[in-house]
């Protein structure tokens, strides 16, 4: 399908991997997030113990070894890890068999805000109390935010274009946005997209607390993430990896494959305003969402709803929310995953707009499962509780980064 | 446990290598250790022996008897 006045390109999503601390697979973070009374999988880490955060959401029982093999694991950070491992899933749930594909015609698009930090985390302790002579030779191929797009390369035999995108907290979703111009461009008919993040970095994590961006409610870590909510102190970090395969409608059609939604508009935008907070007038991510919008020819009246950015700082979800109601009005559901999902930084516009897909593809909702105690200055159908049940033919993923990276997809329901 | 014990040991630990295939006439291209895998072992071994192995030439197309009597050579008695 094209859009009805921009002749621009719907991208079909016919496939999705999801390994995230809700589910690891598709179905089970599915599950995870749309469970009533939810338990979010919030974990103290010794790694972070004596920070105010030593808490981060986390993938249980996620046996890698089992899954990638020795050889292929001890040569990626975890974070790649969790992008081959979801990459497999997408692929696979497309009914797509890499053997057979026409390799040179699969792109990948993986965003990553903070690539392999743990492990350069570790590496420099090793520099510190060993010295030269230890320091291991994986440093670049393990650490550097590319690493997750060329291990699904390798894992997966893709020789077309590949990149990483880092945009910061927006990556996964400029991926996507990427991949659906690349899509567009005719460079590829199959695009592997989103982001891949495992950030438990005892580096990072005591600098988020110095920048007061982190939530430091340890008496209660399980319900410290609570996106819109009047007690909000600060986001979660969690891990996870979210990936879709995009194609174009006329390839995933002429192979009989399942179309779980359509990627209708990308639209992007920077605030050119601070290196860490949204612009307070929201300027940006209004932009993002109405280019968006224009993209896919669709008119803000049309949207049912929202996976909002929702980090669960007192600033972006007030930013957001009143641009949400700007530019959309009173109809769209809105819901933040990641008090489910944790705030997976540049995997989280891959993991949540795959959850956008899926809304979409069931017509439900999400809830936001921390939300008490609502924000009465923020002024939009937040979903809480339990998931909504809902009629909806487009839906919308927005993300914010720090240093301004705006982005925001428009989802059909089919395309 | 002595080198060639602990060279197999390290091989098949951290490497993914099956037991069966570690013999002392195959390469170590063979086992699928490229040149990066390489440097990676020679950290490994001069951590487990405490031995210095930085002139010791070592590639790929060595085999792991070669290996193993290079690191027994460096190994005080």
């Amino acid at each position: 399908m094209r859009g009805r006045s921009s002749g621009r390109l719907t991208a079909a999503v016919t496939g999705l991997g999801l390994v995230t601390a809700a589910g690891v697979g598709t179905d089970a973070t599915w599950r995870g997030v749309t469970a009533a009374e939810a338990a979010p999988a919030v974990r103290r880490r010794d790694e972070l113990s004596g920070l105010s955060c030593d808490f981060m959401y986390t993938i249980d029982g996620l046996d890698t070894q089992a899954l990638l093999g020795l050889p292929a694991l001890r040569m990626m950070d975890r974070f790649s890890q969790l992008a081959v491992i979801a990459a497999r899933e997408a692929v696979a749930d497309a009914g797509l068999d890499s053997s057979a594909w026409d390799a040179g015609r699969v792109a990948v698009v993986i965003g990553s805000a903070h690539g392999g930090l743990p492990f350069y985390d570790e590496q420099s302790t090793v520099l510190a109390e060993k010295g030269a002579r230890r320091v291991s030779p994986k440093l670049a191929p393990m650490t550097t935010l590319n690493s997750a797009a060329s291990s699904v390369c390798l894992n997966l035999g893709v020789r077309g274009p590949s990149l990483a995108v880092a945009t910061a907290c927006s990556s996964g979703t400029v991926a996507i946005g990427t991949a659906l111009q690349l899509l567009r461009s005719g460079a590829c008919d199959i695009a592997i997209a989103g982001g891949a993040e495992s950030v438990c970095s005892r580096l990072l994590i005591a600098s988020a607390c110095q920048m007061r961006a982190v939530s430091t409610r340890r008496d209660d870590p399980a319900t410290a993430c609570r996106p819109f909510d009047a007690d909000r102190d600060g986001f979660v970090v969690g891990e996870g990896a979210g990936l879709l395969v995009l194609e174009r409608e006329d390839h995933a059609r002429a192979r009989g494959a399942r179309v779980r939604a359509g990627i209708a508009g990308y639209g992007a935008s920077s605030d050119a305003y601070s290196a860490v907070a949204p612009s307070p007038d929201g300027k940006g991510i209004e932009d993002a969402l109405r280019v968006a919008l224009a993209d896919a020819d669709i008119d803000p009246g049309e949207v049912g709803h929202v996976n909002a950015h929702g980090t669960s700082t007192v600033i972006n979800d007030l930013t957001e929310g009143t641009v949400l109601h700007r530019v959309l009005g009173d109809r769209p559901l809105v819901t933040s995953t990641k008090a489910m999902t944790g705030h997976t930084l540049g995997a989280a516009g891959g993991i949540e707009t795959a959850l956008t897909a899926l809304a979409l593809q069931h017509q439900v909702v999400p809830p936001t499962v921390n939300l008490r105690t609502r924000d009465l200055r923020i002024p939009i159908d937040v979903v809480a509780k339990e998931a909504r049940p809902a009629s909806f033919d487009c839906a919308v993923k927005t993300s914010m980064g720090f240093g301004g990276h705006n982005a925001a997809l428009v989802l059909t329901r089919s395309c | 446990m002595d080198v060639t014990n602990g060279v197999t040991l390290l091989l098949v630990e951290k490497f993914g290598v099956t037991r069966p295939s570690v013999e002392q006439e195959v390469a170590l291209y063979a086992l699928g250790l490229d040149s990066l895998a390489l440097e990676e072992l020679r950290l490994l071994i001069e951590e487990r022996w405490q031995i210095d192995l930085e002139d010791v030439q070592l590639t790929s197309r060595e085999t792991v008897g070669q290996l193993i009597t290079a690191v027994q050579s460096k190994v005080p008695e």
